[in-house]
């Protein structure tokens, strides 16, 4: 059997699917963090899978749509958990169920 | 044989990747689940190579294994009375996988089911020198898009997590006095929610 371009986009959806249940279930907003960074690794993967086996001209672009992903990641983690720690300092936790200010 | 070695690489390196994405979901301790995380991410990394994007293999390592993963480590050490659990809101639990089966077999389907075209024999050599030349010469107005949001939100970060001073001095005098087993003095636990007891349980 020869691995191609299904493996890399099967593994990736698998990946997706498990960050999106972390990102949906969760109860840390830094555990809801960690779902988002693997769906967000997921898509690249499988971009770059696509720039592996796809067709000549868009080799180049999705590897330059996976550095802008991961550019545009590390400026929401960063204000993310800046986010969690004003969220702490103001409740003392940082529990997605336990921060319910807007709730009626 | 190479293309042993290439089954064997892929095989380990996915299992790695998916094993370590399913501990972040059993991992009851945070801290383990970002270092679970890291193994993930590795196990990405590993497979941009065996896909030869090694200039993409790099980044990865660097960014997310190297900085984010330690920033979310900060983020953990710096909120020290919050709860270290990690596990699963149980209302939201139900509804979530439900909804997550459902995605998982639409883009399983998709990726098994469509027609991808001709799979190209040869990779794309002299990444690093094509990406940079690409990202000056056709996506400038991204890359300095990309610039301006990276400096926002570094400047943004700061502002968000700086501390006021006598703030500052009440939280420290507080988590001191927490540190020496001193409960009597503690002007934040006035305001404080009570913690559930399973929370302290990772910690």
């Amino acid at each position: 059997m020869i691995i191609g371009l299904e493996h890399y986009l099967v593994l990736g959806a698998l990946l997706f699917c498990i960050g999106f249940f972390i990102a949906l279930s969760k109860k840390n907003a830094v555990g809801v963090l960690i779902g988002v960074e693997l769906m967000l690794n997921a898509v690249n993967l499988t971009l770059v899978a696509f720039s592996r086996f796809g067709t000549a001209e868009v080799a180049l672009s999705t590897q330059v749509f996976v550095v802008f992903i991961i550019a545009v990641a590390a400026a929401e983690v960063a204000v993310g958990l800046a986010l969690a720690l004003v969220v702490y300092r103001n409740r003392q936790t940082i529990s997605v169920d336990r921060t319910t200010l807007l709730k009626g | 044989m190479s293309d042993f070695g290439f089954h064997l690489a892929f095989w380990s390196l996915a299992a790695m990747t998916i094993g370590g994405a399913s501990m972040i979901i059993i991992s009851r301790n945070l801290v383990h689940a970002v270092i679970w995380l890291v193994m993930s991410m590795l196990g990405v990394a590993g497979l941009y190579l065996t896909l030869s994007a090694e200039f993409i293999a790099v980044v990865q390592v660097l960014i997310y294994v190297g900085a984010i993963s330690v920033l979310m480590l900060f983020a953990i050490m710096l909120t020290p009375r919050a709860e270290r659990d990690n596990s699963q809101n149980i209302k939201t639990a139900g509804p979530a996988g439900l909804v997550v089966i459902m995605v998982m077999i639409a883009t399983m389907w998709v990726a098994i089911d469509t027609d991808w075209g001709a799979v190209r024999e040869a990779a794309l050599t002299e990444q690093a020198r094509l990406i940079g030349e690409s990202l000056i010469k056709h996506y400038i107005l991204p890359f300095e898009i990309g610039a301006v949001l990276l400096t926002a939100a570094l400047v943004g970060a700061i502002a968000l997590a700086r501390q006021d001073d006598e703030d500052a001095a009440v939280h420290a005098a507080s988590l001191q006095a927490e540190l020496e087993g001193d409960g009597s003095v503690d002007p934040v636990d006035v305001v404080d929610p009570p913690l559930p007891s399973d929370g302290e349980a990772g910690s």
